[in-house]
């Protein structure tokens, strides 16, 4: 008991802390938190996606089709889970484990703010970037078992995908992680590190070494997309071509646990470009604009926020139509309003804005990651695959390169010029 | 090439501009779909839809019963019953059968109609849950179709 109150005061994640109580708690809430995160991003794609092409999107279910992603969940759980005649059958049913696991464990190391992690691995890159990419073997068990063609070409091109953007994606890794060694010396996998590291230097990964964290940037956004398996590189699943890819014979709960997985996997991929290049929970300039007032200005944001998102909620509800079919969603509409008002006024408390607001930047940055998945898929149309190998080994590939020799010269600039003018 | 499209190329301009476009067209001022049972599409007048017997402003019908109509379908669909009234000597409209299942809507009908009596109506919601229903008989025909209202 005093050890689960003694953690409160503490200022380390529960895994340093070697607190089991406390890390079960955070696993449970990062995983209902990743699953909320699922669900809302499901509405906020096809939302986004609509208005892109000049649609509405989900409207009926809940007030603007708030409610959509849980009726499709409904939906597919009662769905008639099938499962092929010929497949092998544990193999098939393994597969969408492997997948979601893997999505889920990445999660362990991300932090959400100096204590919200589950713990902090001295290997904590490392131990993401693999696990994430176990998940390219539950693609290729997925493909195998259904004794299919479709899925079968699907995961052979997963693969061959997943394993030949993996290195422009790591070696855009390596060189954030080689920036980190600038002020101290030494480097660091850790990823609450590297983003104590970004404090130390006073600059965002992204901004340091100008433009060669920016270009690594944009190297690694490039390769999640491929990574995850999103359009524009969306092969294994061209429905052009291949029905569905490795997905063609899944259907019900197993095909919701693969969506469930894709959506993780784009999250736990945004998280670490978030972590690398754009300081991860810290808030905007918190250098330059360090100080009292401007810590309480920005603790204030995540509040108001929430309170600008309720307001918004009540204009969309002075705004429904004044009909009887729509009054149930105007009447939800309204108290989902409520409940954002009310979160974002516990959030102005002093106690809490301080904890919520690591959290709140990080999520707004992957948000942001999150949004540039959608905007991609609305705008590009899907790459051949000679295309998309071009891109990624004659590229990607040699510009990450590139932007890792750059680091580690521009690293080492003082020690060279001290060579030379000796 | 000249050098500026090489630059343009290598910072990938175009895609650029795609994806302004997708970014502009999110404003909701752009909606082009409407919410269908909710809001109905403005139908224009010479919509040809279901077929109406048009009555005169004392509610009788104008229909001569002179059988133009019949005559120009080209499907042969519609059957028109009269009898000749013994003091004015007229035809008078006894039974008018439109097989709406088989029309194609050409208007051909509509045309030959001497007396603009028949009209194919801008109405659209013609769907149906049998085939019997689509048999029109007079009533049908000046009156409407009667359909259920669903909320929702």
């Amino acid at each position: 008991m005093k050890s689960i109150l003694g953690y409160l005061h503490s200022n380390v994640t529960p895994g340093e802390a070697g607190n089991l109580f406390w890390v079960a708690v955070y696993v449970v809430l990062v995983f209902a938190g990743v699953s909320i995160g699922v669900i809302f991003m499901n509405w906020f794609e096809r939302k986004v996606m609509a208005h892109m092409q000049v649609r509405i999107g989900p409207m009926r279910v809940g007030p603007h089709g708030l409610l959509q992603p849980i009726a499709d969940a409904l939906k597919l759980i009662i769905k008639e889970d099938l499962m092929p005649a010929n497949a092998d059958k544990v193999v098939f049913w393994f597969a969408p484990v492997c997948v979601v696991m893997t999505a889920f464990c990445t999660f362990i190391v991300v932090p959400f703010g100096r204590t919200h992690a589950i713990t902090d691995m001295n290997i904590g890159v490392l131990f993401m970037l693999g696990v994430s990419s176990l998940g390219v073997l539950g693609v290729i068990m997925a493909g195998w078992a259904s004794n299919s063609h479709y899925p079968l070409m699907g995961s052979l091109r997963s693969g061959a995908q997943m394993v030949s953007y993996e290195v422009a994606m790591c070696m855009s890794v390596v060189s954030a992680v080689m920036m980190t060694s600038m002020a101290t010396g030494t480097g660091t996998l850790s990823m609450i590190g590297i983003v104590q590291a970004q404090m130390q230097q006073r600059t965002w990964f992204a901004f340091s070494f100008f433009p060669v964290g920016l270009v690594a940037l944009s190297v690694f956004s490039i390769a999640m997309v491929a990574e995850t398996n999103r359009a524009p590189f969306d092969l294994p699943e061209a429905e052009s071509e291949l029905v569905a890819g490795f997905l063609t014979e899944y259907s019900g709960f197993r095909w919701s646990l693969f969506f469930l997985a894709e959506y993780t996997g784009m999250m736990a991929v945004s998280s670490i470009a978030t972590t690398l290049w754009l300081g991860g929970w810290l808030r905007p300039f918190p250098n330059l604009l360090g100080g009292r007032n401007w810590d309480l200005a920005f603790s204030l944001v995540p509040g108001l926020t929430f309170l600008a998102l309720a307001a918004f909620c009540f204009f969309f509800y002075r705004r429904m139509p004044q009909i009887r079919s729509m009054r149930a969603s105007a009447i939800g509409l309204a108290a989902f309003g409520c409940v954002l008002g009310l979160l974002g006024i516990i959030m102005l408390l002093p106690g809490v804005r301080e904890r919520v607001q690591d959290i709140y930047w990080f999520i707004s940055k992957v948000g942001f990651f999150m949004y540039l998945y959608v905007w991609g898929r609305t705008t590009f149309p899907r790459y051949r695959f000679d295309q998309l190998m071009t891109i990624g080994w004659k590229v990607l590939f040699p510009i990450s390169l590139a932007v890792v020799i750059l680091t580690a010269l521009i690293g080492v600039r003082q020690e060279l010029f001290a060579l030379v003018w000796r | 090439m000249t050098v500026i499209e090489l630059v343009k190329k290598f910072f990938m301009v175009d895609l650029f501009k795609g994806l302004w476009v997708t970014f502009r067209h999110q404003n909701p001022a752009d909606l082009v779909t409407e919410q269908y049972p909710m809001e109905r599409p403005v139908i224009s007048d010479r919509f040809r839809g279901q077929p109406r017997l048009i009555k005169d402003a004392a509610g009788r019908t104008i229909c001569t019963a002179c059988g133009a109509c019949a005559l120009a379908c080209p499907e042969k669909l519609i059957k028109i019953g009269s009898l000749r009234d013994p003091e004015t000597k007229k035809k008078v409209l006894t039974s008018f059968d439109f097989d709406m299942s088989r029309c194609m809507f050409c208007g051909l009908c509509e045309e030959a109609c001497p007396t603009s009596s028949l009209k194919l109506s801008p109405e659209y919601e013609l769907a149906l849950y049998t085939r019997e229903g689509m048999q029109l008989d007079r009533d049908k025909l000046e009156n409407g179709i009667p359909r259920k209202e669903y909320e929702k």
